[in-house]
């Protein structure tokens, strides 16, 4: 409990500084809302001229785009810490870090918490109530769960991905380029139909980084859907026991850098 | 004449010494052809024919756009702005040079680094993977290069100009963010321009934000013909010269409001 008191505090305080600066605050909150937005509307035309999309329907995107994109905005949120470990590495802080007696892992995510990437949060609620309009699913207290707990594995799997991209730095100090390809990507993959990707592609995020399994499959059983890829049926209830897998992956990699960092000398 | 070639190769060479990032970057760029290609392909299933455009000439699209994104530099420069934050402002505008041309040289040599190790490799994997086809006609690549380069111009410009409100706010990067991402929407980066709604489609073709991503393209696909290419370069050189001449506007009212930070 004493560790959860300090990691608000220190958040309170990280959250009370980003509000000084309020013009740009304000820019920066909007411009994470536009970001999403732009490409919400392109799907959007995109829909005008093709009626399908691998089988789905423009609402049942949306559905897909708006689960993704809520996900990835809370995760952004919550580790913004964990993304800025290359900068405390590069600039020794890292090292007061480990000789503090609470949990390095606490210190980093309490280094930061972006508070303007809550225009991408609201951007997903729009995207998730205008799927809500355009396809009025039935919605029955399972399909809730499996909902909620959808979204709470994804944030917990791009959370992981932020985690191992950080723990990566250990070894290569700067932050690589290839997590955006991960975090991004995997938005991007997740935001459409599983099935109109490549074999192995799909395959890659459904077993390696298992965002297909917390995003398409909750899905296909929210909208009633039957599943092009023909797994067994379990499959959409499998989602929180993946990301909480995924999660202690990430915290095994984490551990072992922790073990072999070196510090760089400055 | 001598020192804006002096400034472009070293803005080329200061580039080239970033090789692992250029790898990494291609890789990126290359990921997100991908995965935009399938997203194209799954619409064009029993479709042959979609707003003028096959399904070769969407995934030659996507690629030239995912090709385009480093030579444009559309996401995120704030160079001008760094040096108002940091001073070093007062001595870029004592040299005896054009200020504008001093940094419009500055990112030629960038986007001619960008254009050989990022539009190149980006291509040859649209072209391995996807079988993406490239003109043949020499003078519709003179015509696409020509497009291209104007292209670089009008995305400077564009740039230019909102650091220079960094001389009224310091902090640009709000103001960047925005406008670069209503940019990316209009310049037809995330879809071609002709699959907007009739009336949206007709206003965007004629903005100046046409001439960064879907007038070379065009030219590319070889969608214009004849006097049509030099329509649409005219179109893109009228721009180029309006936002030339605004951006010196700016810069003239913005210098008068200088305010240098301690140093």
């Amino acid at each position: 409990m004493d560790k959860l008191r300090l990691y608000r505090l220190l958040l309170a305080a990280r959250l009370r500084s980003q509000l000084q600066y309020r013009v740009s605050f304000a820019l920066e909150a909007t411009s994470s809302f536009t970001t999403p937005f732009v490409e919400l509307i392109a799907i959007l035309i995109l829909f005008r001229t093709f009626p399908n999309l691998g089988g789905w329907t423009a609402g049942e995107v949306v559905f897909l785009y708006g689960l993704a994109t809520t996900s990835l905005a809370v995760a952004e949120m919550l580790s913004s810490g964990i993304d800025q470990t290359s900068d405390l590495i590069r600039e020794g802080n890292f090292d007061r870090i480990l000789i503090r007696p609470v949990n390095p892992l606490l210190q980093v995510l309490a280094t930061d918490f972006q508070l303007r990437k809550i225009g991408r949060l609201m951007q997903g609620g729009v995207a998730l109530t205008l799927a809500q309009l355009l396809i009025t699913p039935h919605w029955t207290l399972l399909k809730g769960l499996v909902f909620f707990s959808a979204l709470c594995s994804t944030v917990l799997v791009f959370c992981t991905i932020f985690l191992i991209g950080a723990a990566i730095c250990f070894w290569t100090i700067d932050r690589s380029e290839i997590q955006n390809v991960f975090v991004y990507g995997g938005t991007e993959i997740a935001s459409n139909p599983l099935n109109i990707y490549d074999q192995r592609l799909q395959a890659l995020f459904l077993y390696l980084i298992p965002i297909g399994l917390t995003v398409f499959y909750p899905a296909l059983y929210i909208l009633g859907k039957p599943d092009p890829l023909m797994l067994p049926p379990f499959m959409p209830f499998l989602a929180p026991v993946v990301a909480l897998l995924f999660l202690s992956l990430g915290l095994l990699i984490w551990e072992f850098g922790l073990r072999h960092y070196q510090g760089t000398g400055s | 004449m001598r020192a804006y070639l002096a400034a472009a190769r070293m803005s080329y060479w200061r580039y080239y010494t970033y090789s692992i990032a250029t790898i990494a970057g291609v890789i990126t760029n290359g990921f997100f052809g991908l995965l935009r290609s399938y997203v194209f392909i799954a619409f064009y299933q029993n479709r042959p024919i979609a707003a003028g455009y096959r399904l070769s000439d969407a995934l030659t699209y996507v690629w030239l756009s995912q090709a385009m994104i480093m030579p444009l530099f559309m996401w995120g420069w704030v160079e001008i702005a760094e040096t108002i934050r940091t001073g070093a402002i007062a001595s870029d505008l004592t040299r005896p040079i054009n200020y504008f041309g001093y940094w419009l040289s500055r990112d030629l040599g960038r986007a001619g680094y960008h254009t050989l190790f990022r539009w190149l490799p980006t291509m040859m994997l649209g072209i391995i993977f996807f079988r993406i086809t490239v003109p043949t006609a020499p003078l519709t690549w003179l015509a696409y290069l020509i497009s291209l380069l104007l292209a670089i111009i009008l995305s400077f410009c564009l740039r230019f100009m909102i650091n220079v409100v960094g001389f009224w706010t310091t902090d640009v990067r709000g103001i960047s963010g925005m406008v670069l991402l209503f940019v990316n929407f209009f310049t037809g980066f995330l879809i071609p321009l002709e699959f907007f709604p009739p009336a949206a489609r007709a206003i965007v073709l004629q903005l100046p934000f046409a001439g960064l991503v879907s007038i070379p393209n065009r030219i590319f696909l070889g969608q214009a013909t004849g006097a049509e290419i030099f329509l649409l370069l005219g179109q893109q050189l009228g721009w180029t010269i309006v936002l030339i001449l605004a951006a010196h506007l700016l810069l003239h009212v913005a210098t008068r409001k200088l305010v240098v930070q301690g140093g």
